[in-house]
């Protein structure tokens, strides 16, 4: 589904991603690991287009990313939920849900009824502004504006930091069905080894812009996440 | 107070405070009002491209201009009146807008400097092209007739152009208010505004949005240079004085609230109207200016900050 190779990404003039080759199959669950700054959120940007220059391959489902503008990339069904969440801090939620369907390839501006059930504390705030909410919450809404899209693939960049712990496990069973259930490829960034160990179907461990170790989910043993993920 | 026995011959009649009459008062701030309303055309324009791409247009002015110059072309050429012109107006000055945009300032959206200058310099070939092709003769153009004459209040006497002009006014307030919050251009050009990555990151065309809206700054200033028209003559530097009162405007009411435009354009305008009436044209505006520049030392942002929280 996606494919990349020898793929080199760019902030100015240096290379943070550096000669990446992976494949995602569609449906399954990716796990991006790795210690701060060697390029996760990179590599997840590079992805949706946002870093200065690529060269090599990308693609997604056949058509060729690399030379995409990232609003096409949108509507071809990549959902990005951003690290830090990024909601529009003066819409209301409804409106920052509501965001997510302008990606939407049928026109559709109506807000899917399974994101309530997912996540029932953001009908009660439909009205509140999204920079009112807390972490949490904002963080469900990240996930809601990007299922409103009605995406073929999630790209999560840790989405349980600096959430409290009663609502990261709500957020990883949401994650798992999304994945499980409703047939969504997930890429996740992520820094707890344990849920990415439970959750992928393949892991993706970076060191300094280039891969370091890749393997089905149990190969993500405790000596792994010692020797790459400690510091 | 009434005035002395001596006075009384050789000043307009009706009630006085101090040596003010308060019919010549009102009349001023009559006019100052409807002043106002051109000002607020022009300064939401401007409002608009700065706080939707950061964009000091320096060509503002002469938008306003053109757009005079298009209701006067009308008028002469085509025997439009101002009226049944307002929307075509609207039209061309937005498409020079858009040409502009497409044309120059899109290149320049992570250089603000260089902006200023490259809009400036549009703002010259622009007053220049209009000598060049229509000399720089005052033109005049003609009221719409069903609006000939005035209503009374009193010793207040107000045109019914002026009442038009302020109503007018007022209603473009409003459509840009429901554009910006209740249509989904305003909703996309909000979120880009916010956070453009993310805006593009779920299908918004962020190059669109700042065209649109740009076009859209600029046919607001049109409509402004042909509702003025029929109060001021038609010149090639028309724009300018316009557009300084209209950069006080932003600066009073402040970036990103329609509100605080609405009100800093009525201070203004009234401002303008009333000191040069209580001193003279020239003191007045200094007197406006130095108000102003206490204002904003006091309240940096305006007088409607943007108080949200990121
Ligand atoms: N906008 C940018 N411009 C220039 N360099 C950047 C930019 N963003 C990130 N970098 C650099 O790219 C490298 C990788 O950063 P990135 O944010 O991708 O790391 P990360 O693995 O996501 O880290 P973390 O775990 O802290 O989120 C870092 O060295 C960082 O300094
Ligand atoms: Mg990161």
């Amino acid at each position: 589904m996606l494919e990349a190779s020898a793929l080199f990404s760019y902030y100015g003039k240096s290379p943070i991603i550096q000669d990446v080759d992976f494949r995602v199959e569609a449906g399954s669950f990716t796990s991006i690991l790795g210690r701060n700054g060697v390029g996760k959120t990179t590599l997840l940007r590079t992805i949706m287009g946002l870093t200065d220059a690529i060269t090599g391959a990308l693609r997604f489902e056949g058509a060729d990313l690399a030379r995409m503008p990232t609003h096409r990339r949108g509507r071809l069904g990549i959902g990005y939920i951003p690290q830090g969440r990024e909601i529009i801090p003066r819409f209301t939620v409804r409106e920052n849900i509501v965001m997510g369907t302008y990606a939407r390839a049928d026109g559709k501006r109506s807000i899917p009824e399974f994101i309530f059930e997912l996540f029932p504390i953001l009908r009660d705030f439909l009205g509140r502004r999204g920079g009112d909410l807390s972490g949490g919450q904002q963080q469900q809404l990240a996930i809601a504006r990007a299922l409103a899209m009605g995406p073929r693939v999630l790209l999560l960049d840790e989405p349980t930091e600096g959430i409290q712990p009663n609502i990261v496990r709500q957020i990883e069973d949401v994650i798992l069905k999304l994945n499980r259930e409703m047939g969504i490829t997930v890429i996740l960034v992520e820094q707890n080894v344990g849920f990415a160990r439970r959750a992928s179907d393949q892991f993706i461990l970076l060191d300094k812009g280039r891969i370091a170790l890749t393997g089905t989910g149990e190969k993500l043993t405790n000596e792994v996440a010692d020797e790459y993920l400690t510091f | 107070m009434p005035a002395g026995p001596a006075a009384r011959d050789s000043r307009p009649p009706g009630p006085y405070v101090g040596w003010i009459s308060m019919d010549a008062f009102f009349n001023q701030a009559f006019a100052g009002l409807s002043m106002a309303s051109i000002l607020l055309m022009v300064a939401l324009g401007l409002a608009i491209i700065y706080g939707a791409m950061g964009v000091i247009n320096l060509a503002h002015g002469e938008f306003v201009m053109l757009g005079a110059y298009s209701a006067w072309l009308l008028q002469t050429y085509f025997g439009f009146s101002i009226l049944v012109s307002l929307p075509v107006v609207f039209l061309m000055v937005a498409l020079i807008g858009l040409a502009v945009e497409r044309g120059v300032v899109r290149w320049l959206y992570h250089r603000p400097l260089d902006t200023i200058l490259a809009t400036w310099g549009i703002g010259i070939v622009l007053q220049q092209l209009v000598r060049m092709g229509v000399g720089t003769d005052s033109r005049y153009v003609a009221r719409p007739t069903i609006l000939d004459g005035n209503v009374v209040l009193g010793g207040v006497v107000m045109s019914n152009y002026r009442i038009f002009v302020v109503v007018f006014s007022i209603a473009v307030l409003a459509a840009t208010w429901y554009l910006l919050t209740r249509t989904e251009y305003g909703t996309r050009l909000r979120a880009v505004i916010q956070n453009k990555e993310i805006s593009e990151c779920y299908g918004i065309r962020s190059e669109r949005v700042y065209a649109m809206t740009f076009a859209y700054g600029a046919g607001l200033a049109g409509i402004a240079g042909a509702l003025v028209t029929p109060l001021v003559s038609v010149t090639p530097t028309m724009g300018t004085y316009l557009v300084v009162d209209a950069f006080l405007v932003v600066i009073l009411g402040g970036v990103g609230s329609l509100m605080g435009t609405a009100v800093a354009a009525g201070l203004v305008g009234e401002a303008t109207a009333l000191f040069s009436f209580l001193l003279n044209d020239t003191l007045g505006r200094v007197a406006v200016l130095c108000a102003i520049i206490l204002l904003i030392r006091f309240m940096p942002q305006g007088l409607f900050p943007d108080r949200v929280r990121r």
